[in-house]
């Protein structure tokens, strides 16, 4: 179905390396992700997969334009914008959460006045009630957590990239903000979806790129690709076992 | 981003910065006065209690010295770091790295506020009287504040492709310190060495040009001035290009390193 789709975004041979400032590998050059190519298509929800540190998260930051690839090409279609939600967007710990989620806001390009109109929105969803005005720094991880779902969940863009976000708060939070999230993906948003949790990709995604070590191991059909991955990952700790 | 938002962007990030700074002190927003009037409490301690050679007039001169000069330094200095400083958020978000020393700059722009307003209280109590002359004061604290910001936005590019200058930075700045004319009086020296000081450190020239306004009524080099703001104001003009074409470059090096 996605080939007679349009194409949103595309990347091309893209590598990106960078100098560490201790030579440690290959004279202190770290390769991150060698030789790329994907295409993203109008209205799909792309799921990305892999083990902590194989370069999702890099892949991530190439598509939303944070990062510069070292060689190839990263070419969106233009008009559209990407944006990265992410997990706590740089609190400032001595400022409330209500100035934490203001600022969060208007970094993502909201206005002052759009921004105080999400706010009691963000109060509510978040259900922190009167910590809400409270400093970040006395909050428990899982309030943190919640203020930052809910402050990401306000960004309104044509391709939404979602980092590993989908393991925040208690039982209840979680299951809230996961439906949250299948709302905006089963309607036309465009979205890519990283996580290294194969059960939520297959659940969510229509089609599925498996990173290994900087490179593409397998695209597809979500159960084929994901049943590929937790494969090697079983296979892997069973020879660690045997180790 | 639009240049409004960008504006009020810097304007919410400092004013937050700042709330954030008075909450974490149990004296809050005191300190803006109190750290300005500790500093002459201390100069009058060393200098008129304990050498006891110097008279008030040279505490006025050390005051109006030090405090100026400190707007620069802390401007820079915690500028320099501020791209680092973010580095949670670079990762996430694609925004102009100048939004950050612009942020800590704007910080120091309300303090410094403060700050003058407290110099010019404890110059007119010490029996020096507001002349027109001071009106030369405004030129002078555009130009002052265009250096900041040029020198803002190289200390926080440096810090990027390297941790090291940030050393590098706060060492300079006590060596400007000692070569600006905070503890001495560029004008004592031998005339030609007065002129090489003043041509050659821009800052020397600028604490030079406020005690001259202030405490004795003299207008500045206005040409001087004109050239100082002008040459900043290229390199700061050049900084911007160079921050916004290779933003992703300096990202990549924040995350990096």
């Amino acid at each position: 179905m996605s080939e007679n789709k349009h194409i949103v975004l595309e990347l091309t041979e893209v590598s990106l390396s960078y100098h560490s400032a201790r030579k440690t590998f290959d004279r202190g050059r770290h390769h991150v992700l060698k030789d790329v190519s994907m295409q993203l298509y109008d209205g799909e929800t792309l799921g990305i997969i892999g083990r902590n540190g194989v370069g999702k998260t890099t892949l991530l930051q190439l598509i939303a334009g944070i990062l510069a690839p070292t060689r190839g090409q990263v070419k969106m279609h233009s008009g559209k914008c990407a944006s990265l939600l992410t997990l706590g967007l740089g609190f400032k710990p001595d400022l409330s959460g209500r100035d934490n989620a203001l600022l969060s806001a208007m970094l993502q390009g909201s206005t002052r006045q759009q921004a105080i109109s999400f706010l009691n929105d963000i109060k509510e969803f978040s259900e922190l009630g009167d910590s809400f005005t409270e400093p970040v720094k006395n909050y428990s991880a899982g309030m943190r957590s919640r203020l930052a779902f809910t402050t990401a969940l306000m960004t309104h863009v044509d391709v939404l990239l979602i980092d590993e976000i989908l393991s925040v708060g208690d039982a209840h939070f979680r299951g809230k903000a996961l439906a949250a999230m299948q709302s905006r993906i089963t309607g036309e948003q465009t979205v890519v979806f990283v996580s290294h949790m194969a059960d939520q990709v297959e659940k969510m995604c229509d089609r599925v790129i498996w990173l290994e070590d900087g490179h593409i191991v397998a695209e597809g059909d979500p159960g084929e690709v994901t049943s590929a991955y937790a494969e090697s990952v079983a296979r892997m700790n069973n020879d660690n076992v045997a180790k | 981003m639009p240049l409004l938002h960008y504006l009020r962007l810097i304007d919410i990030m400092a004013r937050m910065g700042l709330r954030a700074d008075a909450t974490r002190f149990f004296l809050g927003y005191i300190w803006w006065i109190l750290e300005p009037l500790l500093w002459v409490g201390i100069f009058y301690f060393v200098f008129v209690t304990i050498m006891g050679t110097r008279g008030p007039d040279f505490l006025m001169f050390l005051a109006t010295g030090k405090l100026v000069f400190v707007w620069f330094s802390k401007s820079v200095t915690q500028a320099s770091n501020s791209i680092i400083a973010a580095k949670g958020l670079v990762g996430k978000i694609n925004v102009p790295k100048t939004l950050f020393p612009m942020a800590v700059v704007q910080e120091g722009v309300y303090r410094q506020a403060a700050v003058f307003v407290m110099l010019g209280i404890i110059l007119i109590i010490n029996g020096y009287t507001a002349t027109a002359t001071w009106w030369y004061l405004v030129p002078l604290m555009i130009v002052n504040y265009v250096v900041i910001v040029a020198c803002a936005f190289v200390g926080a590019c440096l810090v990027c492709l390297a941790r090291d200058f940030a050393q590098i930075i706060s060492l300079g700045m006590i060596f400007l310190m000692f070569t600006s004319g905070v503890f001495f009086d560029v004008r004592a020296l031998d005339p030609e060495k007065t002129k090489l000081v003043l041509d050659l450190n821009p800052i020397a020239f600028l604490l030079d040009a406020y005690r001259q306004i202030m405490m004795y009524s003299t207008a500045p080099d206005m040409l001087h001035l004109l050239m100082i703001g002008l040459g900043f104001g290229v390199l700061l003009c050049a900084m911007v290009l160079f921050m916004r074409r290779r933003s992703q470059y300096l990202a990549l090096r924040a995350l990096s390193a």
